[in-house]
């Protein structure tokens, strides 16, 4: 499904090519470090202006399959596309915001001045992007302020506008909300689902289970593997549980031990 | 007090020092390293042979002694050859076919025959103080064999050697020299450090990760950091070469006295050109920096790498000693070293006043263009969006 208003937002594109359904797909994904396989065989479509949750324990793949979807690795093998164009591509990286895990953001730089350096890295050209995705993250009255003398909270916030630039059709968040309090976190979700309603396709990754409800749909990953895909509701239902946690380990247990 | 807890911290740093094998080479293989590569410069310095170019004033008399000089300097194993007047020998320096001139005066003969010393003018170059005198010393023991074989009869009495430069002037001191030099050592130190330290922060702070994952390119990013450092270099370069060259005279202001600042190194050449040099030399230290700090992984690594890979080529190349009186293996180091290249370019402008048509500024300048070429690539090839 393509949603109106993300074709607006990719008609303002430079590229004008028809926007391709899935916004995001994977076909047998697999990273290998060594013995070690990171991600061991992921294939899934999303469909763009959803918000997908990527939830699973530390070390489950989430990450590495992220840096794939990201262009940042190359897989061993299998297929990583971003609105249709198969990654690593350098030049589709201008249609896709990565927020990673570590703020990722220059301590000497002010809120303005660290926005405005990503924008120019992503090429965007109008001027007040940067001051515009300041706004975003509700950071503009602290725009002259040095990233370092910045809250842990408010650092991940302008770290989210760094993300938000370029208006990215597609949206990569590493655990957005990690170390961050309740009530920034209820904003960050409300951010979210404004993106999405605009027709932005967001990837949220997690390893707590109770943002899940905030999401449109929940991929569950365990040891390099996709083991359930759908909505809150279908999977509990599935599993035959009310606590997602519970649904969680009900299909975890049909995988098998962890190897 | 605690025993206990001392212990405890003394017991946690054997831990932590014991597990950062990095730290722990350099405690113990660097120093060894590097004082046995300065045991094998100074220990192994080969006196490279005498290569003179005689000039006889004396007539008959002096070919006398001259003929003795050239067996003498032959059985030392140099190579000697003769010319017409003080200019050709002078050419012959100039070109580097020899490396020094001995002109033997016209009252040689009489002055020996009357028991003084006479004196000889030795020419050098002037621009490796250190060969230079190595040249001389061969040459004065050549000199006291060749009287006594040609002119026994004048006994203890040996000729005093007057020791000229071609370049730079007769009463330059030791700093004439090593300043010249010294600045193209510090900019390319002190670009490594910054470049090494700033990008290292990149990769540790997850902002490369990020940069990445922009449509930035690799060649980007660096020409980006070169043109960034590269002003820094420029005003540090500037800076040195004002201090180091200049002279400026600060006139008496109330109860001030009168002083001056600045080294006053007198320069021959452009001191233009002398920038040039620095600054390729500049530019190949931030791709370098960019290029160690990917084996580093925190700040502290970077700086470990100054005593590995900052003080051998202050050691061998040229800086110091004259990279033609090192052993062979480690000639062919220096061969490799940018900063070879920099410490001969500069001397080649400073000293000897050498300008574009000079081939051997020539060389030296293409080289390090060169070297900064490939750094530039290798630090590029250290930047890259897969990072496991």
């Amino acid at each position: 499904m393509v949603t109106s208003a993300g074709s607006t937002l990719l008609a303002g594109m430079s590229s004008s090519a028809p926007i391709p359904a899935p916004a995001v797909e994977a076909r047998d994904l697999r990273k290998s470090f060594g013995e070690i396989h990171a991600v061991d065989g992921v294939s899934f479509e999303l469909t763009a202006g959803r918000i997908y949750g990527l939830l699973g324990p530390n070390g489950s793949g989430k990450t590495t399959l992220i840096r794939m979807l990201t262009g940042l690795g190359r897989p061993t093998s299998g297929e990583a596309r971003v609105l249709g164009v198969q990654m690593p591509s350098r030049q589709n990286l201008a249609r896709i915001g990565y927020m990673t895990q570590s703020d990722g953001i220059y301590p000497e730089l002010t809120a303005a001045e660290n926005t405005r350096f990503f924008a120019a890295m992503y090429g965007v050209r109008e001027q007040g992007a940067a001051e515009a995705a300041l706004a975003v993250v509700e950071l503009s009255d602290r725009a002259g302020t040095l990233a370092c003398q910045l809250s842990g909270g408010l650092r991940r916030r302008l770290s989210l506008a760094c993300a938000l630039v370029h208006r990215p059709p597609v949206l990569f968040l590493d655990e957005p909300t990690v170390g961050i309090d309740p009530a920034l976190r209820a904003q960050f979700w409300a951010h979210f689902h404004d993106l999405a309603r605009a027709g932005t396709t967001i990837v949220v990754s997690s390893h707590v289970m109770d943002e899940a409800d905030r999401c449109d749909e929940l991929l569950f990953m365990r040891s390099g593997r996709v083991i359930a895909q759908g909505t809150s509701q279908d999977l509990r239902t599935r599993a035959g549980t009310t606590d997602l946690e519970q649904a969680f380990l009900r299909f975890s247990v049909d995988q098998g031990p962890v190897p | 007090m605690s025993l206990r807890r001392v212990g405890a911290t003394f017991r946690r740093l054997i831990q932590e020092l014991h597990r950062d094998r990095r730290s722990m080479a350099l405690l113990f293989v660097a120093p060894v390293v590097l004082t046995g590569l300065l045991a094998f410069v100074l220990r192994a310095q080969q006196v490279a042979p005498v290569s003179a170019v005689v000039v006889n004033e004396g007539g008959p008399a002096g070919a006398t002694i001259v003929g003795a000089l050239e067996d003498a300097v032959r059985t030392d194993g140099g190579t000697v050859k003769e010319a017409a007047d003080r200019a050709v020998a002078e050419a012959a320096l100039r070109d580097g076919t020899a490396s020094v001139a001995v002109v033997v005066p016209a009252d040689f003969v009489t002055r020996l025959a009357q028991g003084n010393e006479p004196s000889v003018t030795v020419i050098t170059p002037g621009l490796e103080p250190t060969a230079d005198s190595q040249q001389i010393v061969a040459l004065q023991r050549a000199f006291v064999t060749a009287v006594s074989t040609a002119l026994p009869a004048a006994g203890a009495h040996v000729p005093r050697l007057d020791p000229q430069t071609l370049y730079g002037s007769p009463e330059s001191d030791v700093l004439d020299h090593l300043a010249p030099v010294f600045l193209g050592f510090f900019a390319y130190f002190f670009v490594y450090i910054l470049t090494g330290i700033s990008f290292l922060r990149e990769r540790i702070g997850g902002t490369l990760e990020r940069l990445l994952a922009t449509p930035v390119t690799r060649a980007e990013i660096v020409l980006g950091y070169s043109l960034g450092f590269g002003l820094f270099a420029t005003i540090q370069v500037v800076v040195l070469l004002g201090w180091t060259l200049l002279n400026v005279q600060v006139p008496a202001v109330g109860p001030l006295a009168a002083f001056s600042v600045g080294l006053a190194v007198p320069v021959a050449g452009s001191p233009l050109l002398a920038f040039l040099v620095v600054m390729l030399l500049a530019l190949g230290a931030v791709s370098l920096g960019i290029l160690l700090s990917t084996f580093a992984r925190t700040e502290l690594q970077v700086i470990q790498f100054i005593p590995l890979v900052i003080v051998p080529q202050a050691l061998l190349s040229g800086v110091l000693f004259p990279v033609s009186s090192m052993p062979e293996i480690l000639q062919a180091i220096a061969r490799v070293l940018p900063l070879t290249y920099a410490t001969d370019g500069l001397r080649q402008v400073v000293i000897r006043g050498a300008d574009l048509g000079y081939g051997a500024l020539q060389v030296d300048l293409l080289v390090l263009a060169a070297f900064v070429a490939v750094f530039a690539v290798l630090a590029s090839a250290t930047i890259r969006r897969e990072v496991v």
